[in-house]
């Protein structure tokens, strides 16, 4: 799972909060101790997007769509590398990109051509313009419905389609040298939950312990942050905003990730403030087992759906569930991961897709038991024509996150 | 995250009602907005974007209702206090355009115009289009500009995890 944005933003009064504190305590020295980790990051190359681009272009033939549209976010970031908003990016069929850009402005990168269009005339008429009015225009999945809205009363003749059998056809199948950043994300986060899991204490509230998770990030030369849940708070997915000072033989819940290059991390960790009991120990080794079960099950040709099912099976037989009940697994067992926390395509029943080598996932079966605690293993994993591999090394036991 | 807590019910059911008099002007037999400043100035909800789609329906004519993640409906239910007798949960294997389109039928809507928030995003639009292709979709702007929604608020974020 992935909250970070959550955190943030929405939660930045209390990060602030946590900032402010930490500015007047010094930092433990665990996260003091931590040092950049970016030393010999290769970046995506020119050559690696236009190949990129080459593929968007091979999959609009097969899919029938004349050129694919952009409004800004990941998938724009994944084909030019820029980060440009407030304009719009068009890859045809045939042909260079185009940047629509407001007049004044520059395009996010020199390649391709600049159209720019006066705030009074909007960029709409310039696109059909670019398409010569005619054809079917693949629209990238977060664009905005008023870009659609736009586009079909300037030109009722076109036919307007989802651009995610291109954007998903691409993304979804990672190069070496995205692996090889996911992998220095997933590195980076396991250091910096090493770190502040060595500063738990008495009392400390989950709020602490996300601000510490922060402030290893930044020792380590990356920005991320973490969801922290503690006790019965831990059964929540997406935790709770209740105050939650820790006590002995608590679980401790800790979720999240960083960003490298744009690629994105995303790993949880379960383990118990103290003496784990018999109950947290059992069902904790019950999440590693279906956790377990879906890496078996992850081979190449499998279906997506074939992955949630072994992990399910693990919790139901077990007696919890059936299917989405809780006690146990309330939701599918992960998502696809790279430039975005969560991305195509889902390891979730109904979803027939197979798993292709270069596919990267989470696999987080999570269990949850209301009113007691949730247990969560995230580890993140690539297909390989072996089977499953995972960028970090799986808890190997309650008392031990980390392998 | 908090909500508001100086806004009553009272407000966010005037609200609503002003834009149900907005849809009636404009034609339009309900609009769909899915999380954003839109659904937070008229419900009091806020809700981060995520893949997992999260939605009101507001009819012109009956109380609003809710589609949403169905493992976050614990959740949903603390934030949501307009519309709560209606809330449509889509389990993961589930289509939440289905479960929009049937909100929209059980209202009566089956044909006619529906207005859009024009910061939904596409794939949500796109998802309710197929299922229902007689109806004639519009952007939403007029009416909401009409009823003097505040779209200033911006999109609460992240939140949508799993």
């Amino acid at each position: 799972m992935n909250r970070r944005t959550f955190v943030v933003s929405a939660a930045a009064a209390l990060v602030g909060r946590a900032a402010a504190q930490q500015a007047a305590a010094p930092l433990p020295e665990a996260i003091r101790n931590l040092k950049p980790m970016l030393d010999g990051i290769k970046p995506i190359a020119d050559d690696e997007r236009h190949a990129r681009m080459e593929k968007a272009r091979a999959l609009m033939v097969e899919n029938k769509l004349s050129a694919i549209l952009c409004e800004g976010g990941t998938s724009l970031y994944y084909y030019t590398g820029s980060r440009h908003n407030g304009g719009m990016w068009m890859l045809p069929a045939k042909g260079d990109p185009v940047w629509f850009v407001p007049e004044g402005r520059e395009a996010g990168t020199r390649l391709g051509e600049v159209r720019s269009y006066g705030e009074a005339e909007g960029p709409y008429k310039k696109v059909v313009q670019a398409l010569k009015g005619a054809g079917r225009l693949g629209i990238e999945e977060r664009a905005r419905f008023a870009v659609f809205d736009g586009l079909r009363k300037e030109a009722p003749a076109m036919e307007f389609a989802s651009a995610d059998a291109v954007t998903i056809g691409c993304r979804a199948i990672k190069s070496p040298a995205e692996l090889a950043l996911m992998q220095r994300a997933n590195d980076i986060t396991i250091a910096a939950y090493q770190a502040a899991l060595a500063c738990l204490r008495e009392g400390m509230t989950n709020r602490d312990l996300s601000g510490l998770i922060s402030a290893a990030y930044r020792a380590l030369g990356t920005q991320g942050a973490a969801m922290a849940n503690f006790g019965k708070y831990s059964a929540f997915p997406h935790g709770s905003i209740q105050p939650q000072p820790l006590r002995e033989g608590d679980i401790v819940l800790i979720d999240d990730g960083c960003t490298v290059e744009g690629y994105q991390s995303d790993i949880t960790r379960t383990t118990v403030f103290g003496k784990p009991n018999k109950r947290q120990t059992e069902i904790w080794n019950l999440e590693r087992k279906a956790q377990d079960a879906a890496l078996a099950a992850a081979k190449p040709g499998a279906t997506c759906e074939s992955v949630d099912a072994a992990a399910r099976k693990t919790i139901v037989d077990y007696g919890f569930g059936p299917g989405y009940k809780v006690p146990g697994l309330p939701h599918r067992t992960g998502h696809g991961i790279g430039l975005d926390g969560h991305e195509w395509t889902y390891l979730v029943k109904g979803n027939k897709t197979k798993l292709r080598p270069g596919m990267c996932f989470s696999d987080e079966p999570m269990i949850a038991i209301y009113g007691e605690f949730g247990i969560r293993l995230e580890d993140c994993f690539y297909v390989t024509e072996d089977g499953a591999k995972t960028f970090t090394k799986q808890s190997p036991a309650i008392d031990r996150p980390f392998g | 995250m908090q909500q508001t807590t100086e806004i009553t019910e009272a407000t966010y059911k005037e609200r609503i009602g002003k834009l149900q008099q907005a849809m009636k002007e404009f034609g339009l037999e309900a609009i769909v907005i899915e999380s954003g400043a839109a659904m937070t100035y008229l419900t009091g909800v806020r809700w981060g974007r995520s893949e997992r789609t999260f939605a009101v329906v507001l009819p012109a004519k009956g109380g609003p209702a809710w589609v949403l993640p169905g493992f976050e409906e614990m959740r949903a239910r603390e934030l949501i206090h307009v519309g709560e007798n209606d809330i449509r949960v889509w389990q993961e294997d589930d289509s939440p355009y289905q479960r929009i389109v049937e909100a929209l039928k059980d209202r009566g809507v089956t044909s006619g115009r529906i207005g859009i928030d024009e910061s939904t995003r596409f794939f949500i639009f796109d998802g309710i289009r197929k299922l229902a292709p007689k109806i004639e979709y519009a952007g939403a702007q007029a009416a909401l500009k009409a009823a003097g929604v505040d779209l200033t608020q911006g999109v609460g974020r992240g939140r949508g995890g799993r």
